[in-house]
């Protein structure tokens, strides 16, 4: 980074946030409360099909974050195919990288629920079901990018290298989607909500606290994105300002 | 001749020639491959395996090759850097003629090592295929993924610190889905089941990361 002090505006001190942007967080926690509460206290007590007819709720954070973890990995993708063809600014590296760290922590809650759920519901924390496997891959591409990012010093090429890469990854990634279920046939998760036949398969008060759940993370997701972007930016500008 | 080619064959030829030069690598890597190979021959030890265990044996070939070839393959890259010809290369021929050049340089060196490799194999674990055919076809096929895959990766890891072991964590991610595939043919072509379909999706797979990685290869190799 080569930009001096007179060409980018000073740091505005302890601005305050826009007011529909303090609304939004409200409404976000909001939800996110409302959630949480439906799922203990509004879902149907005994769950059809679901050994532990406690433990199944679960499945509202569980879902929700293997969700996010997926869309992570698309967002870091998206911004690292923009960073490249888009006159490689800093801000679309800095937005992938973050992604890629978030959409980590995700995927470890994730793996982590399924497992406890799994060993609940069906007596084992692990079995190499298609959707573990994918989450293990998932994990394993994650760290393999973050490990890239912190083996190059300077920041265009630790930009350029990083994002081939993720674009790389996003490239072969749908070939799982054809091999995974074909190896491991005996899948133990559930058909997806809305299954190949476009039916819905799920009572429906679950069903609207998962999807609800699933919108509630997205907009976390997004949020905490955000803020971790622009403290990453402010605190590289700082850091600038300091050296000059 | 178009320009492009005979670009592309020049990089081709003087990757060959600068390990022809020192045999010293091509001898270590070959060492390396069969020193593998017997290691996990003597581990299923004088018997061999019974007839169930035998569907792991595919995998074990598998296993073998990726490790033989990651110890290979990074060094199209790595050699430019820490020689410092990596510049020169720049000039000298346009960013596509070096990735088709240095990807036919690891798709020769990876069909070498399976030529040298797979036959070994089948002798040493008393392996018969039903379907000698399909087995050529998943080692062509899955050497090309193997060496289009590498490449990129290699392109990238030589430009970071801690190259070696910056490779495997790389490639593994990858690599997965074309080893499941093939994996799977390989097996299918053992047992003399038909699976033309793993095969469409093998050969997918290798267009796949060759066109994506040609996409990719300017902006990992133009500083």
């Amino acid at each position: 980074m080569t930009t001096s002090p007179v060409n980018t505006p000073a740091i505005e001190p302890a601005a305050k946030p826009a007011g529909w942007k303090t609304f939004l967080a409200w409404l976000l926690w909001g939800w996110l409360g409302l959630v949480i509460g439906a799922a203990f206290l509004w879902v149907p007590a005994q769950a059809a099909g679901f050994q532990n007819p406690v433990a199944y709720r679960i499945l509202f954070f569980h879902v929700p974050t293997a969700w996010v973890s997926f869309l992570a990995f698309l967002a870091a993708g998206v911004w690292s195919v923009l960073y490249l063809a888009r006159g490689r600014a800093r801000r679309h590296d800095v937005a992938a990288a973050v992604a890629v760290e978030l959409g980590l922590a995700y995927c470890v809650l994730a793996t982590l629920t399924g497992s406890v759920w799994s060993r609940i519901e069906w007596g084992a924390f692990w079995n190499w079901d298609p959707r573990q496997t994918s989450i293990v891959i998932a994990l394993v591409f994650y760290a393999a990018y973050l490990v890239l990012r912190g083996a190059i010093e300077d920041d265009h090429a630790r930009g350029r290298l990083a994002a081939a890469y993720a674009v790389l990854g996003l490239a072969v990634a749908p070939f799982l989607y054809f091999v995974l279920p074909r190896m491991m046939p005996y899948s133990l998760h559930p058909e997806p909500v809305v299954n190949a036949e476009a039916s819905i398969d799920m009572e429906n008060r679950m069903l609207m606290v998962l999807l609800a759940g699933a919108v509630g993370f997205t907009a976390l997701f997004f949020w905490m994105h955000n803020l971790a972007l622009r403290s990453r930016l402010l605190a590289e500008r700082l850091e600038e300002e300091a050296q000059l | 001749m178009s320009n492009w080619l005979a670009e592309t064959l020049a990089v081709f030829a003087k990757d060959w020639k600068s390990e022809a030069r020192n045999l010293y690598a091509l001898n270590t890597l070959a060492l390396f491959a069969i020193t593998t190979l017997v290691l996990v021959s003597v581990g299923l030890g004088p018997m061999g395996v019974d007839a169930a265990g035998a569907q792991v044996l595919p995998f074990l070939l598998w296993i073998v090759l990726l490790f033989a070839t990651s110890a290979g393959l990074p060094r199209a890259f790595v050699q430019e850097e820490e020689t410092h010809t990596a510049t020169a290369l720049r000039l000298a021929a346009r960013p596509s003629a070096v990735f088709w050049g240095k990807l036919a340089f690891s798709l020769s060196l990876t069909w070498g090592l399976e030529i040298l490799v797979a036959p070994l194999f089948l002798a040493m674990v008393q392996l018969d295929v039903a379907a000698p055919g399909q087995f050529i076809a998943a080692l062509a096929a899955g050497g090309f993924g193997l060496a289009a895959a590498s490449t990129v990766i290699a392109a990238i890891i030589a430009q970071a610190r801690g190259r070696s072991t910056l490779f495997a964590v790389l490639s593994f991610p990858i690599l997965i889905p074309l080893l499941l595939l093939v994996v799977e043919l390989t097996r299918d072509a053992v047992g003399g089941f038909d699976s033309g379909a793993v095969l469409r999706q093998l050969l997918l797979y290798d267009g796949t990361v060759a066109v994506a990685g040609a996409m990719l290869f300017p902006a990992i190799w133009n500083p």
